[in-house]
């Protein structure tokens, strides 16, 4: 059994980047084979550099690094997403791998359950 | 000569039908579907069709796991939501599809406390004036999500 979770958007506008991780990390605490990819909007999660805390948010990068913690191995993002948003400096974590559409095209065809939000 | 022809035509036909028929039906028969949804009532469509389409499979003799209600969703547990009498009532509409059909309708508890959606026993604990949940919805953790990912067929999700 393996879940694909499917970030789409940016951190702070909607809950929704929140509220997906909350998922991956309930996901991987019951042990269940489950990877993330970033795409679109949702790469400005990963840069490094975030002051959320103005604005009365919690620092999304950091629940990112404590990824591995709960046994989540496999961060993906969209090399093509972050190229046409201009996305360098990304946040320090050993998991996460940059894939190109082709990857993609194959990590959904290997998913049994995939969840977009 | 003419009346053997279409004999053998309808004979053959039959055949043609019979076998992909109840090769459809034991497909659609056993799918063992959840439903994700995501959106609030009346903001966007995706929470009315999350409905409609919860009805249509059970209607068509498939299994529903759960439903699992996150986000803005949660609000369709509300028992205070009142729409105008000559609009659809999506409330009142889960409710009476729960008690038909035994339903498994489930709301993220987190999502739900954050949105001032509590019922009788949450409200004890947080020491609240009152509560809100229909008595037809559970509140429950997102490892129902992870257990109905385990159990189902097809997750289905409405509304982003």
């Amino acid at each position: 059994m393996h879940i694909l979770l499917v970030q789409q958007s940016a951190p702070y506008g909607s809950s929704h980047a929140k509220e997906a991780l909350d998922i991956a990390l309930t996901a991987a605490t019951f042990e269940q084979d489950i990877s993330i990819l970033f795409t679109g909007d949702a790469c400005y999660q990963l840069m490094s550099n975030q002051f959320p805390e103005h604005i009365d948010q919690k620092n999304i990068s950091h629940m990112l690094k404590a990824l591995p913690i709960y046994g989540l191995e496999e961060v993906l993002v969209d090399e093509d997403s972050l190229n046409s948003r201009g996305i360098v400096n990304l946040t320090d974590s050993p998991v996460l791998k940059k894939i190109t559409k082709s990857d993609i095209k194959k990590i959904y065809q290997s998913a049994d359950t995939v969840i977009r939000l | 000569m003419l009346g053997f022809l279409l004999l053998c035509e309808v004979v053959y036909t039959q055949h043609e039908i019979k076998p992909l028929t109840l090769h459809c039906k034991i497909n659609v028969i056993d799918m063992n579907i959840s439903i994700l949804v995501l959106s609030a009532p009346y903001s966007s469509q995706g929470a009315h069709s999350a409905f409609r389409y919860t009805q249509a499979a059970l209607k068509s003799g498939n299994k529903i796991h759960r439903v699992f209600f996150y986000q803005d969703a949660v609000h369709a547990g509300s028992c205070l939501a009142t729409p105008p009498q000559d609009e659809f009532d999506l409330y009142t509409a889960w409710q009476a599809l729960k008690q038909d059909y035994d339903l498994d309708l489930v709301i993220c508890i987190a999502a739900a406390a954050r949105r001032g959606l509590i019922n009788e026993q949450e409200a004890t604990r947080h020491n609240k004036l009152s509560h809100n949940v229909s008595e037809e919805f559970e509140l429950s953790g997102l490892g129902q999500l992870v257990e109905a990912c385990a159990m189902s067929d097809r997750i289905i999700t409405f509304g982003y």
